[in-house]
């Protein structure tokens, strides 16, 4: 896992060279400033040396001080200005839950489909979840805020859009009510991001139990005489449910990243927007930290649904 | 016994000390407090009303801040807060831009003009009740601003043009002594940077105090300092913040300004701004009323003066006053220089009757109706439309006079009958102009992808250049490629924008022949032309006087000069100032760009209250 992380770094380090500028070009426009001053925040921020004298820096500091830098523009280290406040907290609660709902809904509406084929119910199943997998997620977004206040005139009962509380409940300590204002708040992001994630689960699920359903092990399970449920349920399913295990786990990095466009419409604090952020201002540092520490999740991802794989099928043997 | 009364004693003694230390507020108006004559006739508060104190007040934001260090900062995300908690020795009074007192109570001139002398406000309070005194100022210049180990952009504003920095020495507690070694005249634009306290933050300066190691005052004052430890004098105080999500501000208990009833301000108790990444959002949040006030975009005032009546909103929209800044089209008169290359284009791009052939192509009537919803001005000076010294207003001189307006209108037929003027004709019959040795004219047009406006402008510039058979070919590229080519002098022509403010001299960088923004002829340091060498005069004799009617003066010419015979830039049109509030807030109608010179959502915080 090392020598991938050591690899994903090179590359993105010159990826980001590669970028146009630094973070201090924008700096150069403004008419106050003087090419000493310029200059010394050059040097200040180590932006005058060869990339690979900046990279080799960089790697130093990690392995000798376990420092993985400081960000340009809150002169913080990476990591606290990327999960700055509940960034971090709040980004998990966010996608968890969408996750969770996302998968309660799709597994069982994917077996429905599988198993009513070609019949309307499935031929409609299949048209929403394209539909809301087509329709891009800021428009999205967009639209259900715009539907909240322009039509329904939500803030005529007091209540507000986007953001994690009304206003009234941005100092207030938690209550019964806050964590009701949350939910109000949140709905709309399992909505947008939840429709985008459901086809492609769905289609998934459906496209697996109808090969596990066309296997001989279940017509002997139905020759058996055993009852339609049970040959779905506890015969079929369990096997065809192994390729989405290997996806959940692939799912895992997003849990810490967040969906960064509805984040940003529906105004959520996820780590991806403080990511997406250093990427516009060009704060070298924090998208390495940003890069390196999604990486690492997508190891972990992978890793943790191969054991998950190995766990729900027993046929599964790493030697 | 003896030991419990001593401690009953002590205990006391701390709590007293303690309460003085809580002690919310001064115990009566200081002396020397500011009164903001609001509604008094004659003054430039006259349409402003008398308020009451309370309530909190929503607005929103694109970013958050980076941290709470002004000193430090370079960008308005930060500043915007910084502004309302920290104070200068001078402001700009928010409805005229003129400079006025603030910190300063008054100053006195010495007949050579080189000696400030600076009479502070006594009996004023720091938000944590520490007195403020000239041993602040001192600090703030000597120990920060010059301090080389202080990272700071302020530094470079403060610089004379002798390259010497202004003097500032303390008299007594309450007198400060600034000594030039050159008149400079918007030296009391410069040395009114906000004023730090001494006492929260010395410890943080290696300076003053070699326990830390260099460099840790650029560092201090960041996002995760609680915020009970900011100290300032400005009229709010941050209490919270939480990233992406809102910054909120609490009243200064030791605000030194008042009105005229005797309230002191600010008349709200709290200001929250909420951080909303998206402006479609912040509409649809103003809208749904969680926002008390918005900046908005042209393209958004048909939908909110729709809603004006029915919501008790007012629209703010001048078509006649226009944002601070420039927008323009740069020609490289030194394309191709450093190479060797380009040798016709260059030839030509130093014509003076090219670029104005250029002015006559910019369909400004069209820009403003298409890409601005009409909401727009024409744009020709150098200086920003609401300075006091814009040639076109009538604060100081008198505006230009009919005869001497510089107006290049669009027209067609001037343009080609100034091209023609110089030889650059068709020589092929292709349709296209050409060159003498036959070429045809190429020119490459850039603009930074992404900016819908400027793109626009480039599209219609170029469709109109190809009507009098000049080949301008659009290719926009990324903002900071952009600004390389500047840089590097590589760029052909360039459509872009840059800051502006009321002080004209803060264009000097640009328009001076060896100002560092002088990208469109660089080597104009060198072998400055006539007309430029006239310009570096008169940026000279615009500083160099204390006498703003004689500065106007030269700024007059200037601008003239700039716009008519130099035409190193050719304007384009500038966004006209679009605001919206909703009724209940008093005093909003004060919202310029004059009362927002940091981006504080164009409301003079202080003033504002809710009805």
């Amino acid at each position: 896992m090392l020598p991938l992380l050591i690899l994903v770094s090179v590359i993105s380090f010159g990826l980001i060279q590669v970028m146009p500028g630094d973070y201090l070009t924008r700096a150069r426009m403004n008419p106050q400033i003087t090419q000493e001053t310029f200059s010394q925040m050059m040097a200040n921020y180590g932006l005058d040396k060869p990339f690979y004298v900046q990279y080799w820096l960089w790697l130093k500091q990690i392995v000798t001080k376990r420092d993985f830098g400081t960000s340009f523009e809150t002169m913080r280290p990476v990591y606290w200005t990327l999960f700055m406040g509940d960034r971090l907290m709040w980004t998990i609660v966010i996608s968890s839950s969408t996750m969770l709902l996302t998968w309660l809904i799709s597994i069982p509406l994917g077996i429905y489909s599988a198993t009513h084929q070609y019949k309307t119910s499935d031929h409609t199943l299949t048209f929403f979840g394209f539909l809301g997998l087509s329709i891009p997620n800021f428009f999205f977004a967009l639209v259900v805020l715009w539907l909240l206040v322009a039509v329904f005139k939500v803030g005529n009962y007091g209540l507000g859009v986007g953001g994690l509380f009304d206003n009234r409940f941005i100092n207030a300590p938690w209550s019964l009510a806050k964590i009701r204002n949350v939910l109000w708040h949140i709905w709309p992001a399992w909505l947008v991001i939840g429709t985008s994630g459901m086809a492609g689960l769905l289609r998934y699920m459906r496209g697996s139990l109808l090969d596990t359903l066309s296997l001989q092990y279940v017509q002997t399970a139905r020759a058996k005489g055993l009852s339609e449920r049970i040959v779905v349920y506890k015969h079929a399913v369990r096997n065809a449910i192994n390729p989405l295990v290997s996806m959940l786990g692939m799912n895992l990095p997003t849990l810490v990243s967040g969906s960064l466009v509805t984040a940003i419409v529906l105004n959520l604090p996820t780590v991806e927007r403080a990511f997406w952020s250093a990427l516009q201002m060009q704060d070298t540092y924090v998208i390495m930290g940003g890069l390196l520490f999604f990486s690492l999740f997508l190891l972990l991802g992978n890793l943790l649904a191969d054991i998950l794989l190995a766990w729900v099928d027993p046929r599964i043997r790493y030697n | 016994m003896k030991k419990a009364a001593l401690m009953l004693v002590v205990m006391l003694f701390v709590l007293s000390a303690s309460a003085v230390l809580m002690a919310q507020g001064y115990e009566t108006q200081p002396a020397d407090a500011k009164i903001i004559s609001l509604g008094e006739e004659g003054t430039a508060y006259e349409n402003q009303e008398l308020g009451v104190q309370g309530g909190t007040m929503y607005v929103g934001s694109f970013t958050d801040p980076k941290k709470w260090n002004y000193v430090t900062s370079h960008e308005t995300s930060t500043t915007q807060y910084t502004n309302l908690m920290l104070k200068g020795l001078f402001d700009t009074n928010p409805i005229t831009g003129a400079i006025e007192p603030e910190l300063a109570k008054g100053w006195d001139v010495s007949d050579d003009n080189l000696v400030l002398t600076i009479h502070l406000r006594e009996g004023l309070n720091w938000s944590d009740g520490t007195p403020f005194t000239a041993d602040d100022v001192v600090f703030s210049f000597n120990d920060l601003y010059y301090n080389e180990d202080v990272e700071t952009d302020t530094r470079d504003i403060l610089l004379l043009p002798d390259d010497t920095y202004p003097v500032v020495e303390k008299v007594d507690d309450y007198t400060v002594m600034i000594t030039l070694s050159m008149t400079f005249r918007p030296i009391l634009n410069s040395i009114g940077a906000p004023i730090l306290p001494k006492h929260a933050l010395a410890q943080y300066v290696h300076k003053l105090n070699p326990d830390v190691p260099a460099g840790t005052f650029n560092s201090c004052w960041g996002l995760d300092t609680d915020p009970a430890e900011l100290v300032g004098m400005g009229p709010f105080i941050v209490e919270s913040y939480a990233p992406d999500q809102h910054v909120t501000l609490t009243r200064n208990p030791y605000y030194y300004h008042y009105d005229a009833n005797g309230t002191q301000l600010p008349y709200v108790d709290k200001y929250v701004v909420l951080t909303v990444a998206s402006q479609d959002v912040l509409l649809l949040k103003f809208r749904n009323g969680e926002l008390d006030a918005l900046g908005i975009r042209a393209t958004d005032v048909p939908i909110l003066k729709r809603e004006e009546a029915v919501k008790n909103m007012t629209v703010l929209v001048d078509p006649d006053v226009a944002e601070y800044g420039t927008s323009w089209i740069g020609i490289n008169q030194d394309i191709g220089l450093a190479e060797g290359t380009h040798e016709n284009m260059r030839t030509l791009f130093r014509t003076r009757d090219f670029r104005a052939a250029m002015s006559h192509l910019v369909d400004k009537q069209s820009i403003i109706d298409t890409l601005y919803n009409g909401l727009a001005v024409p744009q020709w000076s150098p200086v920003s439309y609401l300075s006091p010294f814009y040639a076109g207003r009538d604060y100081y001189g008198g505006p230009v006079t009919e005869t001497n307006a510089v107006v290049f209108e669009y027209s067609l037929d001037k343009a080609a009958e100034l091209l023609d003027g110089i030889g650059i004709i068709d020589r092929d019959g292709d349709g296209w102009r050409d060159y003498e040795d036959g070429a045809r004219v190429e020119i490459e047009l850039n603009t930074n992808a992404g900016n819908t406006v400027r793109e626009g402008v480039c599209l219609i510039v170029s469709d109109r250049a190809s009507k009098v058979g000049l080949k301008l070919n659009f290719v926009p590229v990324d903002f900071n490629t952009l600004v390389n080519k500047l840089f590097a002098s590589t760029g052909e022509m360039i459509v872009l924008g840059l800051t502006g403010g009321n002080e004209p001299n803060n264009g000097s960088n640009v328009y001076d022949s060896c100002g560092g923004l002088h990208f469109w002829h660089y080597s104009a340091c060198d072998e400055p032309t006539e007309t430029e060498k006239r310009i570096d005069e008169l940026l000279d004799a615009g500083v160099g006087t204390l006498d703003n009617d004689v500065a106007f003066e030269a700024y007059k010419e200037y601008q003239i000069t700039l716009a008519d015979d130099d035409l190193g830039l050719v304007y384009t049109v500038n966004p006209a100032f679009t605001y919206a509030y909703f009724n209940k807030l008093g005093n909003a109608n004060i919202a310029s760009p004059i009362a927002s010179p940091s981006g504080n959502n164009g409301l003079t915080m202080d003033l504002v209250f809710l009805k």
